[in-house]
């Protein structure tokens, strides 16, 4: 085997490698800097209470958490939920493809931090949102859709990825 | 507690193999006789037993419903039965790591303790092992941590298995496979001793055959299980797609097939050397980087675990080290090594370093198939997928050239030119029988497809090449190879029946309500969708359908079913199958239509059974070869 063909046997991987690490770094940023606002769909749903609700309720910033009762994720995320209920966070909580009475009974062994609740028994809502599956939390800012973790939110998640939208619309605002 | 033990006892392991490690390299000069290597294997064992019992406590909490443990709660659920608690270890990215790791310390403590106390290269195998467990084990205990604890309250319930992982076929699939993976960090490791000592004289090939070969087995049995159950569970009517993660499972079989027949060549008389070593590095390098793709979740695949780029990093990192560490080491060494003996053209050796560039062509061709929409992606912002056409295309003329000479190197000996008299009496028969079965295939069935009948021919050539061989040899009493006449044999049925199945099996979408029944071809004279059941299930609801088919005669009840489950609420269809030893009838239920009926996908899939029947024989092949001993 010639020098070359050495050197070639080395190279060859070290360039598939240094490729992939990038490939890698690069999806990791887009996932995470930049998302398109959307606007919030209409809907027409009720409450727990049979309340009719509308875009009425969604002013100002807030977050859009889908929740269930099925959901086991969900139990893992609602202590940091109930954290930022406490700093005057507003969450609404859209109950999805749930059982009302289950739904209830959750809320009220494991605590309430929502301050407005949708329930979307069919999933109608969470269909033009675009939601795959529980949790799921939508960023909006003035009806407009500016952020949207799948999966569990928790402190890094939202340090990293909701914070900054917020920080920066507040920016804009002043 | 226990959780926190087990947590603890895969530290100590972690923290274990590190002190070896420091130890080998403090006394890196010493003789390796001494007592510093029965201290180092006495730590790795120590270490391994470590990891073991650190598993079985994972086992007692899978089995004990321990839901404060968050992996455990979201991957198993306490109506489960304790065959599937157990399996629901491995149904994601953590347990399935770890259980990987337990594979990887198996493995190599099994080996290294049955290697002979003086054996020269026991201190280098040793410390490649210890780097390869630690890599992994680190990666597991800093990225992927199974023994997180939900804090400060646990759930109640688990969130449950997949559904359509609760398989008995895919509960054994991953083991299987990962007994497979793994098993070559033997034979990687040793090969990398051999090169670090430099001393080229020593024999290594024997200590490692009979290890590769299990490896081997195990590789293609996890394989083959994989396909089995993606063809009854996913109901898409196929047995292999292409899908980047199978495809990465792919590329160290062909990288292992490879290394088994030049292994076997050198070590009957030590010729390729240089390609063994590179193969046994090729294949390790291949699994890690399978691994990389499978849990990066850099390509969107059925397999691929959560997308987490810090875990991507790591093994990025990790398999990119090693690999190039080892090529480093081998380019370093090669020119001392490249003293064997001359390839002779017509010899037994040529067909089979030709075979080695035919399978590092496929192995890049599938490479360049997964890494291309990557490139494409990131260079233009265009996403593309490569799929079956691109594969086919490819594989068609490499499947023809190797058949080719598999055929041709039926008649091979080693070492020795071959007769041109011996060639000719072997090929022309060969040619003109394999070309009259085509033409009477052909002149039945009507149909033409240039791959599809690539594929029959290169299949056929090798059937009858073996035919006429294991007849003649029969006749004149003379020695025939059972474990290569068996593997090849499988391997030209394996050709044969995936051509036969990609030319004449076929799909009919149906439409029918209840009562209703329809012709469909002169084969399958009716199709009657007699009643439908609606039942419910320990975890799920059913939807059965209860179908009759009557095809070439013989009636067959099918029930095709669709079914929900309650803690995912995801729905699911199981696919009813009535299998004949030539054609398969698949039959799936669809959605209801606005007009009460019913959508069914019919589909005949020929040959099907063949495909096992031919991964059968080449484990079998390997069998009978793994017991041959050295002439």
């Amino acid at each position: 085997m010639s020098f070359l063909a050495r050197i070639f046997l080395i190279l060859l991987p070290v360039l598939i490698f240094i490729f992939y690490g990038k490939v890698l770094l690069i999806d990791d940023k887009k996932s995470n800097d930049y998302f398109e606002p959307k606007e919030f769909p209409v809907f027409q749903l009720n409450n727990f209470d049979g309340i009719p609700t509308n875009l009425d309720i969604i002013s100002g910033v807030k977050l859009l958490n889908v929740w269930a009762s099925w959901c086991i994720t969900c139990l893992v995320e609602h202590p940091f939920l109930s954290k930022l209920a406490e700093s005057q966070i507003e969450i609404i909580g859209l109950n999805y493809k749930d059982d009302k009475t289950k739904a209830l009974d959750w809320l009220k062994r494991h605590g309430n931090p929502y301050t407005s609740l949708i329930y979307d028994p069919r999933g109608d809502l969470a269909f033009d949102l675009g939601v795959t599956g529980a949790p799921e939390t939508f960023l909006i800012v003035d009806q407009k859709i500016v952020g949207h973790i799948q999966g569990e939110l928790n402190e890094d998640k939202w340090k990293s990825t909701f914070l900054p939208i917020i920080q920066n619309s507040q920016k804009e605002l002043n | 507690m226990i959780g926190e033990i087990a947590h603890f006892f895969s530290l100590s392991a972690a923290l274990l193999l590190i002190i070896t490690l420091l130890l080998n390299t403090i006394f890196f000069f010493s003789n390796p006789n001494s007592n510093q290597l029965i201290l180092s294997i006495r730590l790795f064992n120590q270490s391994c037993w470590l990891i073991f019992v650190s598993f079985g406590l994972y086992i007692y909490l899978a089995i004990t419903d321990d839901f404060s443990i968050s992996y455990i709660a979201s991957h198993s659920n306490s109506q489960l039965p304790i065959f599937y608690k157990i399996a629901s270890i491995w149904s994601a990215h953590e347990g399935s790591m770890f259980l990987w790791i337990v594979f990887l310390a198996l493995w190599s403590s099994l080996f290294i303790n049955g290697l002979d106390k003086n054996n020269p290269l026991k201190k280098l195998t040793l410390i490649m092992l210890i780097l390869v467990i630690l890599g992994f084990l680190l990666f597991l205990l800093i990225t992927s941590n199974p023994f997180s604890r939900i804090l400060p309250f646990g759930v109640m319930d688990g969130a449950d298995i997949n559904p359509i992982l609760q398989d008995p076929a895919l509960a054994i699939h991953p083991p299987i496979l990962y007994l497979g993976y793994v098993g070559f960090v033997i034979s990687f490791s040793y090969v990398m001793a051999y090169l670090c000592k430099g001393n080229f004289k020593i024999e290594w090939e024997e200590d490692i055959r009979a290890w590769s070969f299990v490896a081997w087995i195990f590789l293609t049995v996890g394989i083959t299980l994989g396909s089995w159950w993606a063809y009854y569970e996913l109901g898409w009517g196929g047995y292999w797609f292409w899908d980047p993660v199978e495809n990465v499972a792919l590329l160290p079989w062909l990288a292992a097939t490879a290394f088994m027949h030049s292994l076997y060549a050198s070590s009957k008389s030590n010729i390729l050397k240089t390609w063994t070593l590179f193969l046994g590095i090729m294949i390790f390098s291949l699994s890690l980087f399978g691994a990389f793709i499978v849990r990066s979740g850099i390509i969107d695949s059925v397999h691929s675990f959560a997308n987490d780029p810090q875990r991507g990093l790591y093994l990025l990192g990790f398999s990119g080290l090693m690999t190039l560490l080892s090529l480093v080491i081998f380019a370093y060494r090669i020119p001392a090594i490249n003293s064997s003996k001359p390839v002779i053209t017509g010899s037994k050796e040529s067909f089979l370093s030709m075979n080695n560039i035919l399978m590092v062509t496929s192995i890049f061709s599938i490479f360049l198939g997964v890494t291309y929409p990557l490139i494409l992606e990131s260079f233009s912002g265009e996403k593309v997928s490569i799929g079956p056409p691109y594969y086919n295309t490819i594989f068609a003329p490499l499947i023809l050239i190797a058949s080719i000479l598999i055929m041709i190197s039926v008649d091979s000996l080693w070492q020795r030119k071959m007769l041109a008299r011996k060639f000719f009496r072997s090929i022309i028969p060969t040619f003109i029988l394999v070309t009259s079965i085509i033409y009477i295939f052909w002149s039945l069935i009507k149909e033409f497809s240039l791959l599809a009948y690539i594929g029959i021919f290169s299949g056929l050539i090798i059937l009858v090449a073996y035919f006429i061989k294991i007849i003649s040899s029969l006749k004149a009493k003379e020695y025939i190879n059972k474990g290569s006449a068996f593997a090849h044999i499988g391997l030209g049925i394996l050709f044969l029946s995936i051509s036969v199945n990609s030319l004449l099996s076929y799909q009919k979408n149906i439409n029918l309500s209840v009562g209703e029944s329809l012709r469909i071809n002169e084969s399958i004279e009716s199709f009657k969708f007699s009643n439908l059941n609606v039942r419910t299930a320990s975890n799920h609801d059913v939807i059965s359908a209860n179908v009759f088919v009557l095809m070439d005669g013989v009636s067959v009840n099918l029930n095709p079913e669709k079914r929900k489950y309650s803690t995912r609420g995801q729905i699911t269809s199981e696919t009813a199958i009535h299998a004949t030893p030539f054609k398969d009838i698949y039959l799936n239920i669809g959605d209801q239509l606005e007009d009460g009926s019913w959508t069914f996908s019919l589909k005949i899939n020929y040959f099907v059974k063949w495909i096992w029947l031919s991964s059968a024989l080449m484990v079998l092949g390997m069998v009978l070869a793994m017991q041959k001993r050295k002439i």
